[in-house]
């Protein structure tokens, strides 16, 4: 079996120590940093995505992957950044406010990672108005936000109103997701995407973000 | 039929007159436009008013951090367990531990020394002898081990160094234990049914695998329904979400009623858990609050209900499929639920 693929093993097992040992190997190997991320890393957190949406595999081993991920990352990290690595898109995510759900918010910031975003998690209980305060200050391309309650889907409302008037809504792309969130709900507030699952949302986002750049 | 007895029908799946009805515990800020709605000042009166089926009585419990039993560990170790702001996935005091030495720091409440035996007795003697007494002890020892670790490290944890998991758990059931017992003893004979349970499903399905929750949870879950039983309680067993496919889990160890039936989650679909599982168990729940009690009209509801008792002639208590009552349910929705609900056909 190659590195590559030993790395993309062991994070689909969770064993973050494998990982992080494996990584630097193929560091010292002189194996394309670019690679290492790509087909050793994020592929293989997206096949964990995957089996989670379809009920294969559940939050706790979500959990070690995503920590055997960033075990890998943290050895990667300065050498993407030597070659010159941009990540997919930039993405700012948080639950909304009066709301502190935050375990299928998490989740989608580990799909977000493993699909390349940089990801800017802004926590919970957050103002509508924040999320766009952030999104400006990084230079974001996507906004997401996680409501579990039907008390507080409105916020996502608020916000998309609120970028509206601040004459920003086609400057980013909503997302929008959590328990109660459906289709026509998503519709009906204006969002560009709901998606029921982490792993779809990462789908979806890396697709339409480099859609959205190829249009220019 | 009077409340109880219809209950006690209700979990044998014998004839009922009528359904049971829970209306459950409403979110405080939902309460005003209830009290409003009915004519009543407090949640005594409501429950009499809407004609509930159940009266719940909570566990009385006072320590130096806590004032309610289901916040009873001061995992961050500041003295200010605030159950408003319990979260769950905080960093609790266990987050670094990997032996089990390193929890010999903790200091395990004990429950004697909180729960007061003659409050006990006040609370439970208030309570309407024809309603279904029912003791809502939660005893929700996944989620507080959640909690001890931060939910994140505890579910690692469980892959990763299960040892250290189900000793904190472990812990928590005794103090469980220990304090139902002081209840159950206090309550001798004036109780009648009792709720515990944990949080394990999300929309789409468990959030542990079924493995998963059957090694760590369901253990627990035994000794705390044979408690209950061996008092002659009946056990309401609770999980938001998705959970059908550790319900014969639950049933292989006695628990009376699943509760709640969260219809729009994955599987939870009435009929369905009827046909699976109705001549094994009785359910709790049924009318959808992430949709309908919000969104529908009194009709709806009404629809709704009688779509219910026609799939469920026994077996089921129908209620919100989620106790807490959140305000923007519309109180007209809520009496609709009732009316409907205790109709003789
Ligand atoms: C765990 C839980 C809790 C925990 C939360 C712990 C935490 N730190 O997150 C605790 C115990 C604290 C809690 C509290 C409450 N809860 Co709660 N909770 C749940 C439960 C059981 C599971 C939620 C969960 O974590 N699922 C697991 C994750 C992985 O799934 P997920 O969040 O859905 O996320 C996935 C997708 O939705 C999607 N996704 C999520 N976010 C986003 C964002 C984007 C952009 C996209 C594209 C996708 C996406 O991807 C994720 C992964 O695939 C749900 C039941 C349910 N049906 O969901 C109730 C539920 C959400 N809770 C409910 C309620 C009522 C409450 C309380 C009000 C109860 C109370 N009175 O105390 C409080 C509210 C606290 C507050 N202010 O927020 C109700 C809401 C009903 C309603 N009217 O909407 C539910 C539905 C339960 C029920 N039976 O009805 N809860």
């Amino acid at each position: 079996m190659g590195l590559i693929q030993e790395i993309s093993e062991y994070l689909q097992k969770g064993r973050a120590k494998n990982v992080k040992a494996l990584v630097q190997q193929a560091l010292d190997e002189n194996l394309d940093p670019k690679e290492i991320l790509n087909d050793g890393l994020l592929s293989a957190m997206m096949i964990v995505g995957t089996k989670f949406k379809n009920n294969e595999v559940f939050v706790p081993e979500v959990l070690v992957a995503a920590r055997a991920m960033n075990a890998g990352l943290s050895v990667l990290e300065p050498k993407l950044v030597e070659v010159g690595n941009e990540p997919v898109g930039k993405a700012v995510i948080g639950t909304v406010q009066g709301d502190l759900h935050d375990i299928g918010k998490n989740l989608v910031v580990m799909m977000l990672k493993g699909a390349g975003f940089e990801i800017y998690d802004l926590g919970v209980d957050v103002d509508p108005a924040v999320y766009i305060d952030k999104a400006e200050e990084v230079g974001a391309d996507i906004i997401c936000m996680s409501a579990l309650l039907t008390t507080t889907m409105p916020k996502m409302q608020d916000c998309i109103e609120n970028l509206k008037e601040r004459g920003l809504r086609d400057k980013y792309i909503v997302m929008i997701g959590g328990a109660p969130v459906n289709d026509s709900f998503c519709e009906q507030v204006g969002a560009d995407y709901y998606t029921p699952d982490a792993a779809t949302c990462a789908e979806v986002a890396k697709k339409v973000v480099l859609e959205k750049r190829a249009a220019g | 039929m009077n409340s109880k007895e219809r209950f006690l029908a209700t979990v044998e799946r014998k004839p009922v007159d009528r359904p049971a009805a829970w209306l459950g515990m409403p979110d405080i800020y939902a309460q005003p436009a209830l009290f409003e709605h009915y004519g009543v000042k407090n949640m005594h009166e409501l429950k009499l008013a809407v004609g509930d089926d159940f009266y719940a009585i909570e566990v009385p419990y006072e320590s130096p951090d806590a004032s309610a039993i289901y916040a009873a560990f001061d995992w961050y170790m500041d003295g200010n367990v605030d159950a408003e702001e319990r979260t769950l996935t905080a960093d609790g005091c266990f987050k670094d531990a990997e032996e089990i030495e390193d929890l010999d720091f903790f200091e395990w409440p004990d429950p004697a020394k909180y729960i007061d035996v003659e409050e006990c007795k006040r609370r439970i003697g208030a309570a309407p002898k024809d309603k279904v007494r029912l003791g809502m002890m939660w005893s929700a020892h996944f989620q507080d081990t959640c909690a001890s670790f931060g939910m994140e490290t505890a579910l690692m944890n469980m892959i990763a160094n299960p040892e250290i998991y189900e000793a904190v758990d472990e812990k928590i059931i005794d103090f469980y234990l220990k304090a139902n017992e002081i209840f159950y003893e206090a309550a001798k004979g004036e109780l009648d049914a009792v709720l515990i349970g944990n949080d394990m499903g999300s929309q789409r399905g468990l959030m542990l695998s079924p493995e998963m929750v059957r090694r760590f949870i369901i253990p627990g879950c035994k000794k705390l329904v044979e408690q209950a039983h061996s008092y002659g309680l009946k056990v309401i067993y609770h999980s938001c979400g998705s959970i059908a496919d550790i319900i014969p889990d639950l049933i292989g160890v006695g628990v009376d009623v699943v509760h709640p039936i969260q219809a729009l989650a994955a599987g939870m679909e009435p009929k369905g858990l009827k046909e699976r599982f109705g001549d094994k168990v009785s359910f709790c729940g049924g009318v959808d609050t992430q949709d309908l009690l919000v969104n529908g009209t009194p009709e709806d509801v009404k629809a709704k209900v009688r779509e219910l008792r026609t799939i469920f002639p026994t077996g089921l208590i129908i209620s919100p499929s989620h106790e807490a009552i959140m305000p923007d349910v519309p109180p007209a929705n809520i009496k609709a639920l009732f009316d409907e609900a205790q109709k003789v056909y």
